[in-house]
């Protein structure tokens, strides 16, 4: 404790001698570390810089020294094209744009492919029941099925290039990275009846069959790079997309590791008459059944009076 | 054009449901049915999910039903204290139906039933409809008179039940069991397959019944409008499967197609109106079970607890 502040203490005081530039780098907490595993760590604050005032011992002689400065490290600023999706009677589905840019890029031009850039779009966790036919008797009855407690309504993942080629499947399995590693929770009961190998089955086809559906979706090379730092991901939204929050993630890498991520919530939500009429029928649907019954009784007596008058004339 | 469906979580493409419900309204004004048989598996083909294209058909059989009735009514044609019995039949029908369809769709079968329903009804229909029509033709063509089917001094076994109630309007004095076990099954077919059961209950009142054919339209008529509503709003209460906007398209369009039906209708003969009937009932049926045996192009499918609880 007592060595880490003095060291610290020597720190600051050679930091301070290493002149106005690097004070403002440290400040900024931007400090670029060459070491793979520095660079992984992407939380910010108070713990980092204090063990950046550590790593200053090292780099700062050579600042004072009056060698190239260290290039301060990159980090990811993202947003999405609309934070805020109304679902209205008109709505026919949308494309939601993930922008953003490296700052303090350190790439020669976009064309460059200097960095690797991944971005997920994801719907809530719900709960899934996958079902399996077998021909009994001649007909197809489902026979089997599988309960996941969760599996994201919707799943879109873009990438500079096949995320294979930018991550390694560690990585990519404990972020939830790429359809293959889409999280789904599989019940327990679901577990203890079914074989491994069956269990897997009903995973590809959860992912498959969504897949079918234009919910989960995966593009590649879909990231694009506009400028040296400035990138974007236009990404489908298609229609029947289940209706509830959306987290848009975005993570930047280079040579396979991890330099900064981002992430921002997307809400899509219900608007007006929609927005009405759903919560009529989910809060009182008595109420909401005989309305829809009256509606009925009404629409019917006024097509056939108006047709009748209309034929009489 | 395209129109969010609040309740079924998907946009509609409006004139498609416009096309649909004024086709199927065509048809039921031609051929005198409610439609329904013929409107859910359209929807469902459609890619409605089944539990709503149920739902939401219960509430067209609704508005199709209400005009005909009233008018049935007005032309004194309803056995009141008939359709009353009917109508209790199928209260206690439908309320098993809706929970069958509950219990099915967590089960992962409710498709599957809906499938298997439609393909025996509608085989057993179709065919007999087709049977009759084609003899109906064959005596038109040698000029013979078909004899009458209801002698009035005939009894079968349903004049043997207890509990003879007497019904003026239809002029039987009959069991008050068979009415309500027919008005039950139906209630619980409407509930299932989201049909209003005209079609099985105007045959069963004539053959098994012997109601006087004037009195059938309107009392199966003013039972099929109670039974559905009670249906609609049963489905969205244990469902929430009942969507609005998608009945509203399908009504108006019924209504209109209907009355071009019914003029078209007044043209055709109608022994070939019924081989026609016929014709598309089991087209439909066939339809149906085509996919039941056909190897599907993917053995899984996925299910989400659809319209849950909020």
């Amino acid at each position: 404790m007592r060595l880490s502040r003095i060291l610290c203490a020597t720190g600051a005081l050679l930091v301070a001698l290493a002149g106005g530039t690097l004070l403002i780098a440290l400040a900024g907490g931007t400090w670029h570390f060459a070491s793979g595993a520095e660079a992984q760590t992407l939380a910010r604050g108070h713990e980092d810089s204090r063990r950046v005032v550590q790593r200053m011992q090292k780099a700062a002689p050579a600042g004072t020294r009056g060698e190239t400065l260290p290039l301060p490290r990159e980090t990811v600023e993202a947003d999405v094209s609309s934070r805020a999706i109304a679902i209205t009677s008109a709505f026919t589905g949308t494309e939601i744009v993930v922008f953003g840019s490296v700052l303090n890029s350190r790439q020669p031009s976009a064309e460059a492919g200097y960095y690797d850039v991944i971005v997920v779009l994801e719907g809530i966790p719900e709960p899934v029941v996958a079902r399996r036919k077998s021909n009994v008797a001649g007909l197809w009855v489902n026979t089997d099925s599988f309960d996941f407690e969760s599996a994201p309504s919707y799943y879109a993942i873009a990438s500079t290039r096949p995320i294979e080629e930018i991550a390694d499947e560690n990585f990519l399995e404990a972020h939830a990275i790429g359809l293959d590693y889409v999280r789904l929770s599989p019940a327990a009961r679901s577990v203890i009846r079914t074989e491994p190998a069956e269990a897997k089955n009903f995973k590809e086809a959860v992912v498959r069959r969504r897949e079918q559906d234009g919910l989960y979706l995966k593009a590649d090379y879909a990231v694009i790079f506009i400028g040296k730092s400035l990138f974007r991901a236009s990404i489908a939204l298609p229609a029947h997309v289940p209706v509830g929050p959306l987290t848009a993630r975005v993570y930047l890498f280079r040579e396979g590791e991890v330099l900064s991520t981002f992430q921002q919530r997307v809400r899509l939500e219900r608007e007006g008459l929609e927005l009405w009429i759903y919560w009529f029928a989910m809060r009182h649907p008595a109420l909401y059944g005989l309305f829809t019954v009256m509606v009925a009784v009404i629409a019917g007596l006024l097509a056939s009076a108006a047709f009748r008058r209309k034929t009489a004339a | 054009m395209h129109i969010y469906l609040p309740i079924a979580e998907m946009p509609a493409n409006v004139l498609l449901f416009l096309g649909m419900g004024s086709a199927v309204g065509f048809l039921s004004g031609l051929f005198g049915v409610g439609g329904g048989f013929l409107l859910t598996p359209l929807l469902i083909f459609s890619g409605i999910p089944t539990p709503v294209a149920v739902g939401t058909a219960a509430a067209q059989i609704v508005a199709s039903s209400v005009s005909g009735a009233i008018a049935q009514w007005q032309r004194n044609n309803v056995d009141i204290k008939m359709g009353l019995v009917l109508l209790a039949g199928g209260i206690v029908g439908s309320v098993i139906g809706v929970q069958m369809v509950r219990i099915l769709r967590l089960a992962g079968q409710f498709d599957l039933f809906v499938a298997l329903a439609y393909v025996t009804f509608l085989g057993v229909i179709g065919t007999l409809m087709l049977i009759e029509a084609v003899g109906a033709i064959q005596r038109a063509q040698t000029q013979q008179r078909p004899s009458l089917a209801r002698s009035s001094g005939q009894h079968n076994w349903i004049h043997r039940l207890p509990f003879k109630m007497r019904f003026h309007r239809s002029k039987l004095y009959i069991s008050a069991i068979p009415p309500l076990a027919i008005g039950a099954f139906v209630g619980f077919l409407g509930a299932i397959i989201g049909a209003g059961g005209g079609f099985i209950m105007v045959p069963a009142m004539i053959y098994l019944l012997r109601m006087p054919t004037n009195v059938v339209i309107g009392t199966s008529l003013f039972q099929i409008v109670f039974v559905a509503a009670l249906t609609t709003v049963m489905h969205a209460t244990e469902n929430y499967s009942v969507d609005v906007v998608l009945a509203l398209i399908l009504i108006v369009s019924g209504v209109i197609g209907a009355q071009y039906g019914a003029a078209a209708g007044a043209r055709l003969k109608g022994e070939q109106l019924r081989l026609l009937l016929a014709a598309l009932v089991l087209l439909v049926c066939v339809r149906i079970g085509w996919d039941l045996v056909a190897t599907p192009a993917d053995l899984y499918s996925i299910s989400t607890s659809f319209g849950g609880a909020p």
